[in-house]
């Protein structure tokens, strides 16, 4: 008569895995060029340089595994109603069997039960719409009156799969056009009592970008009308130093499967270790946050985290794109991996793959193919949002906000966002990558934003 | 008949529930203010804890101040080496992912719809159902326990069971637990862990999913229990069936998990790991006065 747990409640565990994956899993799609002299070094790591770090102190480091600290939280309301959409895109590409579980896209909704603006929001790389910080912007968003839709990143495997119409995702005005095709579609079919005044776009990390580049289509297709659009902590350049993360890997690290072994085992020990010494029966989600808290004390621990986090959520995205390429640097084109066939040894060749292959061997190559007088450089030229420098300058309802010290870009490019957006951004002293967000300012001047208070001192 | 008119809803519900363009599914509610009071406790309680071992900068130092004030033997202090390999021990793979996928196709189709539905029935009930539920688990628990000498939490299951069944009505509420007894059901699965027996090989169980040869063999002798003792003809009588159901719903309704919700084809791959090495540490808890043994490199996780 008794059927134990189905002993299913292990996600948490992903922590293992990805040395505080459910911390650091915000992060993002890297960017940032050429290292500019004079960024602060990290004090105390010798492994761990400016160059590797963008504009990121200890700090900064320590905000973006952690998030912000719960006191430091925004009032949030005590209940928001939850839905999932699971939609079939009619461009949808021909389903490989093996992805067969990707076949909708799944995105969710927070209904007002009275006429409200719609709060749209867009993942960071490589992740659903669901995330820890999604929950927190949907809450705020919520409690202010909004309608709330939260999508995944075009980065998103599920995404990828089932609303991408080339299987290669990265590139910015491709994912923004599916995007946006995307969005008319779930808006067309929303529940009828769910009734929209007025469209604003939300993104966080490389979602910050997606959500510009939506915007800008939107102002020659005019399907949508979005109204404003904010983007928090966006990359400015995604291509031009793919490699940094990645150089971070390196030094924190090391190179290849073997390193990422060393740090499970590592990993797998402290975490023993300290379960041993507690007196839990149940390795549960608590328990492992603390250990998280023990086991990251050093910028190169920390580091290593983001760089683990990143170089896993890249998998998927790597896989599926060159599945879709068929650029066989993964799968033989001619015979792919089958229903019910082991996937350990691709897994583990994936994460030993710096992300640069991704770029140099199944990115470049596909869209080289379909772009004849595209070059390498002008798809890393391409994948900057300074493609939009004067939309982003001259049209007042683009806001950003982001940290002075965010691993994700450099100082240039961080003067580049305050020269173009001018009053529009905001720059916050803390925080490192997304360690702001829900914290009492950030939410207050994002609504500020969203409903054109902003400036706060303009007359 | 009841049998074959099951059958056919389970297969339509396989076969073309799915296939409308768009679906919509309401979730449980988000409880953000709740959560952050929590995460806050969370935080302060580490923080007094950390406070309260500060100056041990490694784990050694904090074992021995640990030791100090606790009679309980401190285990030795694993190293990287002992770490098991990433591989793991799954010689029935693909009737492993065979089940897999049936789980996840069966969840979609079955068993979440039908968890959603019983989550619209009022808090009280559900909860009532649940802790229900619950205090029939403290009889196997008891026991194991036992078997595994840990009497302390045999004892308290033990209250716990006579608490709920009593002041509780029938185990309807759970009172123990306000009365600081809070619940730790064990298994034989922990016991044969605690015996000394290894995982095994990797096992998705129909249903149920991960799992391994020894807590799938544990499963089964739990329910063995429960149907050898047959408390008020429960497990053995006419509403045994749908007890059983309205167990698993419950089961299901209380679990956070969506099958393929990351979108990664490495899904399998990744439960497998997660689930694997997380019993192996518990494993490790359970054998704090044991020597731990080497594992050697060649041999993948669980073996």
């Amino acid at each position: 008569m008794r059927m134990k747990s189905a002993r299913l409640k292990l996600i948490p565990f992903a922590l293992i895995l990805a040395a505080t994956a459910a911390f650091a899993a915000q992060l993002d799609e890297t960017p940032p060029s050429q290292p500019v002299s004079g960024s602060e070094p990290i004090s105390g790591s010798a492994a761990v340089s400016g160059s590797t770090v963008g504009l990121s102190d200890s700090a900064g480091l320590r905000a973006t595994v952690f998030g912000t600290p719960p006191q430091d939280m925004a009032s949030l309301p005590a209940k928001v109603p939850l839905s999932e959409i699971n939609i079939e895109l009619p461009w949808r590409l021909p389903l490989p069997k093996i992805l067969w579980f990707d076949s909708k896209l799944r995105v969710w909704l927070s209904a007002q039960d009275r006429p409200a603006p719609l709060a749209i929001v867009i993942s960071g790389t490589g992740s659903d719409g669901n995330t820890k910080t999604i929950s927190v912007l949907r809450a705020a968003l919520y409690g202010a009156g909004y309608h709330v839709l939260t999508m995944p990143s075009p980065t998103f495997p599920g995404f990828i799969v089932s609303a991408s119409r080339t299987g290669v995702a990265g590139d910015l005005m491709q994912d923004g056009s599916d995007l946006y095709a995307a969005m008319q579609e779930i808006i067309a079919h929303l529940p009828r009592k769910v009734r929209v005044t007025d469209i604003d776009v939300l993104g966080y990390s490389l979602g910050g970008a997606n959500a510009a580049i939506v915007k800008s289509i939107d102002a020659t297709e005019h399907k949508l009308k979005i109204h404003r659009v904010v983007m928090i902590n966006p990359p400015v350049s995604l291509f031009s130093s793919v490699g940094r993360l990645d150089r971070l890997f390196a030094a924190t690290i090391g190179p290849g499967d073997r390193a990422v072994e060393l740090l499970y085992r590592r990993l797998y020990a402290q975490i023993a270790n300290l379960y041993r010494a507690s007196d839990r029966l149940e390795l549960d989600e608590n328990f492992l946050y603390s250990a998280a808290a023990v086991t990251l004390k050093t910028d190169a621990e920390f580091s290593a985290a983001i760089a683990m986090t990143f170089r896993l959520q890249l998998v998927d995205m790597f896989f599926i794109g060159d599945l879709y390429a068929k650029t066989g640097v993964i799968t033989d084109p001619a015979h792919p991996p089958k229903v019910g066939d082991s996937l350990e040894d691709i897994q583990r060749d994936l994460r030993a793959k710096p992300f640069a292959d991704y770029f140099t061997r199944v990115f470049a190559p596909y869209y080289l193919m379909r772009r004849p007088d595209a070059t390498s450089a002008s798809l890393i030229a391409a994948n900057r949002l300074d493609i939009i420098t004067d939309t982003l300058r001259d049209d007042g309802d683009y806001y950003a906000q982001t940290s002075s010290n965010d691993l994700i870009i450099n100082r240039r490019e961080l003067s580049w966002l305050q020269d173009t957006l001018g009053s529009r951004i905001i720059v916050y002293d803390h925080g490192g990558h997304l360690g702001e967000v829900g914290d009492r300012q950030q939410v207050a001047d994002m609504l500020d934003m969203l409903s054109g208070r902003w400036p706060r001192n303009a007359p | 008949m009841r049998a074959a008119v099951l059958l056919g809803i389970i297969a339509l519900a396989l076969g073309g529930c799915a296939a409308q363009m768009v679906s919509i599914r309401k979730v449980p509610d988000q409880t953000p203010a709740a959560d952050n009071a929590a995460a806050a406790a969370n935080a302060a309680a580490f923080a007094e804890a950390a406070a309260a071992e500060s100056g041990n900068d490694s784990a050694q130092e904090a074992r021995e101040a640990h030791e100090a004030h606790d009679v309980r033997e401190a285990p030795p202090i694993l190293t990287p080496a002992d770490a098991p390999p990433m591989y793991t021990y799954d010689p029935w793979e693909r009737l492993n992912r065979f089940t897999y996928r049936f789980n996840a196709r069966f969840d979609e189709a079955i068993f979440l719809p039908v968890a959603d539905t019983y989550r619209r029935a009022p808090r009280p009930i559900r909860a009532g159902v649940h802790n229900f539920f619950g205090n029939l688990t403290e009889v196997d628990s008891i026991i194991n326990y036992t078997l595994q000498w840990r009497l302390k939490y045999g004892l308290r299951s033990l209250e716990r069971l006579a608490i709920n069944s009593t002041i509780g009505i029938g185990g309807l509420f759970d009172v123990a637990t306000k009365l600081k007894l809070p619940g730790t059901p064990t298994g034989f699965a922990t016991t044969l862990a605690k015996w000394g027996m290894h995982p095994g090989p990797y096992l998705v169980i129909p249903l149920l999913g991960p799992s391994t040869l020894r807590d799938g063999v544990g499963y089964l002798a739990d329910y063995g229990v429960g149907y050898g003792i047959n408390i008020a003809n429960l497990y053995r009588g006419n509403v045994s069936w749908g007890l059983l159901v309205v167990n698993g719903t419950d089961q299901r309704a209380n679990i956070d998990f969506r099958y393929y919700s990351g979108g990664s084809p490495f899904e399998y791959e990744t439960i497998r790991f997660l689930y694997v090495r997380r019993r192996l540490i518990e494993d490790e808890g359970l054998h704090t006065k044991e020597p731990v043994k080497k594992s050697e490199d060649e041999i993948p996780a669980g073996k």
